[in-house]
């Protein structure tokens, strides 16, 4: 008994300081201009109902974790294919999977090519914060801040200049947001990791409020882009196949020479300063400009990132660069694994797309009675509302896995001692 | 003076005002952060998150009483408060237990991203079980303080402009007093200084920093009801926005440095107050990031800090 005692007060702690939050409701007094507050159960068990995916989820996991602890299946199941044969295999099937990719813009469904285009273009954005947060170690707050300075370059460029289309802006705003990674960087490297983050975190917030005060950016609208600019129909494929071609395109590339990067002595120099700055500089690593380097790279690539969303909407506006957006991009390089790039991969794929599926769910179900007899009401419901509570979970993992797997989901034992002892 | 009419003021020495009672709710935050910092060397990034739960608790507790007994203003205002510092102590206990402490001996990177986790979660916490939209805060309970007024010289100054300035002060003479000379402010100065010799003496360090938490919320939960009745309006995404100014202020000031992060927080609000002034309110977020540039690229060490740009 002695053992549940904390985690029962816990669990009683909590329970009290969420207590009005999830089961009273305020309710203004108009007349009186003051506030009444009421007692509305059903609020609270809606929020736990809603989550119950979640907690079934979590309860899985745990499962698997504890029954791995005891049987220890997962080393048994990795033992059925010696090592070599699954490197082998996993390098061929990254071969394989270009084709299989790009063929996707043929038997997709517009929608779902929508989602993946998204999707690439979060890859590109995580794959290029993995640059500074995982290989680095520089924590960069205000990341969606470069997308849209990117986006901008492209949108003031196109409006000022008679020819100015995606293809060309792209070049342009990968220069443009790697001097602007290096001037933001400049100040702020030769502190302490944390101030980086606070620093982009403003720079991300004061360039949005920037946008969105002076004339020449449109305001709150934005900048429409002209039509002959963004993504076209070309040769047999539509729109919506260029902008995903081209996006995925990018993304086998990025992946290329960013895993090029991080084996070359640029990339030994990053992880070297990621471990230990001191030790790194004592053995001649030139420390200001590798993190200069890795900063202002990935403000460009970024910025690139932020011209195919242009490219592909057809306007820029300030809704790119908010501070969610950032979070968003961290949390995936977070869960897929700090310093990996398959891992920033992996958790663009399921932050992005796990989301959007959810919030189609209640219209895919609607539409598919086979779905709708095999899943049960309570489930079908909170389902249908989980895509709200995408923000908070994220909030949620990113604590998770600080605690309990702070390599990420594709992390090494190595990076797992990197994070646990400093 | 007759009784309707406009309060007359030169409108510089009003801006100036504003900007003071700015600085004076963005000190009590951003001590918070500085003492945080002071102890354990990280950024408590969930701490705006701390003072937005300060607010959304008073209005829950003043809603509360007033049904519960009715509208007593006085009353039910200061249990109003009470309550908020209870709630936020509470909620920043709960950060340190549950996302800091065990990694403590992590990496920056890890309590760092575990703060963002946490304000995040707040944040949408709020966001999904209070209300999306900004709530007002009861005018029947601020009325007076925002109507009345006293004049000194050229300016009129709101009993609320008043009362946060004064609040601001006892709470710093306090914490002053707390931490140069009682029991746990010794032993407190003596973790920041050193945890493991610390603890080889005998202090609870773990109880010492889960204090120094709890103080530093309950200083911002104040501030959070101050701010509520000021602006009128509370959001599930106050915190984050006032969490910056004052974090910003803190840096500005010397982080780790308590008088340093008053000295701060009031040179940032009056610098604020002044951009709104001649740029219009748009700009005062420009400021803030304007001023952290240039104290991080002139002085890192802020003002009043006597550490030099640490290690890593």
């Amino acid at each position: 008994m002695a053992r549940w005692r904390p985690y029962v007060l816990g669990l009683l702690g909590l329970a009290a300081i969420t207590f009005p939050f999830l089961w009273l409701t305020l309710a203004p007094d108009f007349a009186r201009n003051t506030m009444r507050v009421s007692w509305t159960p059903r609020h609270g068990l809606q929020f736990f109902s809603d989550l119950s995916p979640v907690f079934l989820g979590a309860l899985l996991i745990w499962l698997g974790s504890w029954s791995n602890k005891r049987w220890h299946w997962q080393a048994r199941l990795a033992g059925l294919v010696p090592a070599q044969r699954r490197a082998e295999s996993i390098r061929g099937l990254k071969f394989a999977l270009m084709p299989l990719v790009l063929s996707g813009a043929f038997f997709l469904s517009a929608s779902s090519l929508g989602i993946f285009t998204n999707v690439a273009i979060y890859m590109i954005l995580a794959l290029g914060l993995n640059i500074t947060v995982g290989m680095t170690g520089l924590l960069v707050l205000g990341y969606a801040g470069f997308y849209m300075f990117g986006a901008y370059v492209f949108g003031l460029g196109q409006e000022h200049l008679p020819f100015f289309p995606w293809w060309l802006a792209m070049p342009f705003a990968f220069v443009l947001g790697g001097g602007a990674g290096y001037l933001l960087g400049l100040p702020c490297l030769r502190l302490r990791g944390d101030y980086l983050a606070i620093v982009t975190l403003g720079f991300a917030e004061a360039f949005r409020e920037l946008v969105r005060n002076l004339p020449i950016t449109g305001a709150d609208q934005g900048i429409l882009l002209a039509p002959h600019a963004t993504f076209r129909p070309q040769l047999f494929l539509g729109k919506g196949q260029m902008a995903f071609v081209i996006t995925a395109l990018l993304v086998f590339l990025a992946v290329f020479l960013i895993e090029r990067l991080h084996r070359s002595p640029v990339g030994r120099a990053w992880i070297a300063i990621r471990e230990n700055e001191i030790a790194a500089a004592s053995v001649g690593v030139p420390v200001v400009q590798m993190k200069l380097l890795a900063f202002s790279l990935s403000a460009a690539i970024a910025a690139l990132a932020g011209v195919i969303a242009g490219a592909k909407d057809g306007f820029v506006s300030p809704a790119l660069g908010e501070f969610p957006q950032s979070i968003t991009i961290l949390a995936m390089v977070i869960l897929g694994g700090l310093g990996n790039s398959y891992g920033a991969l992996l958790g663009a794929a399921l932050l992005y797309a796990v989301p959007q599926y959810l919030a189609l769910l209640p219209s895919t179900i609607q539409q598919n009675p086979g779905l709708q007899a095999a899943i049960p009401p309570f489930l079908r419901e909170a389902l249908s509302h989980l895509s709200d509570y995408h923000l908070l979970l994220f909030g949620a993992v990113m604590v998770i896995m600080m605690l309990y797997r702070p390599q990420g989901l594709l992390g090494s034992a190595r990076r797992k001692e990197e994070m646990l002892h400093r | 003076m007759t009784a309707d009419a406009v309060p007359v003021t030169s409108t510089i020495t009003a801006i100036l005002t504003d900007g003071v009672v700015k600085g004076a709710v963005y000190a009590l935050v951003a001590l918070g952060y500085t003492m945080v910092y002071g102890v354990l060397g990280m950024i408590n990034f969930a701490h705006g998150e701390v003072f937005m739960i300060g607010m959304f608790a008073c209005v829950y507790g003043i809603g509360a009483m007033s049904t519960a007994w009715g509208d007593h203003v006085a009353l039910n205002l200061m249990l109003g408060v009470v309550i908020a510092m209870i709630f936020s102590a509470a909620y920043g206990y709960a950060n340190e237990r549950i996302a800091y402490r065990r990694l403590r001996r992590a990496h920056v990177l890890a309590p760092l991203t575990s703060a963002i986790g946490v304000s995040t979660f707040l944040q949408y916490f709020i966001f999904l079980t209070v209300s999306k939209q900004n709530v007002d805060f009861p005018r029947y309970y601020s009325d007076w303080l925002t109507n009345g007024h006293v004049r000194f010289a050229t300016v009129d100054v709101t009993y609320l402009q008043l009362a946060i300035i004064g609040t601001t002060l006892v709470l710093m003479a306090a914490l002053f007093y707390f931490i140069n000379a009682t029991r746990m402010g010794i032993a407190l100065r003596a973790v920041a200084q050193d945890q493991l010799m610390a603890g080889l003496v005998g202090i609870p360090v773990n109880k010492v920093i889960a204090f120094t938490f709890v103080l530093g919320s309950a200083l911002a939960a104040v501030a959070g009801v101050m701010v509520a009745m000021y602006n009128d309006v509370l959001g599930f995404d106050a915190g984050y926005r006032v969490g910056l100014k004052a974090f910003t202020a803190a840096i500005l000031g010397g982080i780790g440095n308590v008088p340093g992060a008053v000295l701060g927080a009031v040179i940032l609000g009056v610098s604020e107050a002044l951009t709104t002034y001649w740029y219009g309110s748009g700009w005062s977020d420009v400021t803030t990031f304007v001023v952290l540039m240039l104290v991080l690229l002139l002085r890192p060490r802020g003002l009043l800090g006597e550490r030099v740009a640490d290690k890593v």
